[in-house]
């Protein structure tokens, strides 16, 4: 039959049915065995990618930095070699005249664009003062 | 168990004083690398764990889940825990959270197909069905909360503090479902008990 001595209403009734009910495992086999489960899954956080990667990053960083290094003195020594180039070039091309390098023809363009501009006219006295005075 | 074996701990600390294990040095060890350091703090924790696990959960099964994952975020967050602090308090914490996303995760799942009935927890043989089943049926007319408080409380020894700070409930509120889970199985079980 049933034990309804269980059906008490005293709160220590309820407290011991529920510590039969709530009670965890006895026996040491089996909390050793959840604590190698535990540990287990502890060792494959620790083995994790995450890990190895960690291992990398010291490495990886300093090799990065050597190469942002070598990059640097190799860039610098390209825009070095580039302007020594230039100067050189500079210095030895031969110097030449300004009026030189306009042609003939476009003088007298010149002028007629001033005297259009001016609205003058060769047969004025005054333009051709303007145009002596230039 | 193996709570007597003695651990080398690194750098002059010990791992014994007054022949119990120095929970302190064990997390700084464990801390620092030292695998079994953090195997001596899960076997000291692991039954304790366990019981706070178990209060929320439905199964044995999912306390056992719950428990392994607990020690998993501890173990992740143990460079975060400062050594002066109670580390059981911190582990129970993260022991309930566990405990709390696996129901949450079940509740989600098991949405469209709710149990009857609690499911039965670990059972020892020597225990009677009849008492268990009779107590199972009470405990499902309380809410979640409830149950688990009343669990910790009764069973397992923990303050209304302490299980507010578990559950993240306050503490006035964990005393009131502790007032509320006694008085519902206390009427159930008498109506039970009227029905026989």
């Amino acid at each position: 039959m049933t034990d309804f001595r269980f059906f008490s209403t005293d709160d220590d009734e309820v407290v011991r049915g529920l510590r039969s009910l709530y009670a965890a495992p006895a026996g040491d086999a089996y909390w050793n065995e959840l604590e190698s489960r535990i540990m287990a899954r502890v060792a494959d956080v620790e083995l994790g990618w995450w890990t190895e990667l960690d291992r990398w990053v010291r490495p990886a960083l300093l090799a990065a930095a050597a190469l942002l290094l070598t990059a640097g003195i190799a860039m610098f020594r390209a825009h070095q070699d580039e302007s020594d180039l230039a100067v050189e070039s500079m210095l030895a091309s031969p110097s030449v005249p300004v009026s030189t390098a306009v042609r003939p023809a476009l003088e007298s363009d010149r002028e007629a664009r001033i005297r259009y501009l001016f609205g003058c006219n060769n047969q004025e006295p005054s333009c051709s003062a303007q145009n002596s005075k230039r | 168990m193996t709570a007597a074996t003695t651990i080398e701990l690194p750098y002059g600390m010990t791992s014994f004083s007054d022949g119990k294990p120095d929970e302190k040095a064990l997390v700084i060890a464990a801390q620092r690398g030292l695998s079994e350091a953090f195997a001596q703090l899960v076997r000291l924790h692991q039954r304790r764990a366990y019981a706070v696990c178990r209060a929320i959960v439905l199964t044995h099964e999912d306390a056992e889940d719950a428990v392994q994952e607990g020690f998993l975020h501890a173990f992740k967050a143990l460079d975060r825990f400062l050594p002066d602090q109670p580390f059981g308090a911190w582990l129970y914490r993260i022991m309930a959270n566990a405990s709390l996303d696996l129901v949450r995760r079940r509740k989600v799942r098991d949405a469209d197909e709710l149990p009857e009935a609690i499911p039965m927890p670990f059972r020892d043989p020597g225990e009677s069905d009849e008492l268990r089943r009779r107590l199972n049926l009470a405990l499902t007319k309380l809410t979640d909360r409830q149950r688990s408080v009343i669990v910790l409380h009764d069973v397992e020894g923990f303050t209304h503090g302490e299980i507010g700070e578990m559950l993240g409930i306050p503490e006035g509120t964990a005393r009131s479902d502790l007032h509320h889970a006694r008085a519902s199985l206390r009427k159930i079980l008498k109506d039970v008990r009227s029905d026989l």
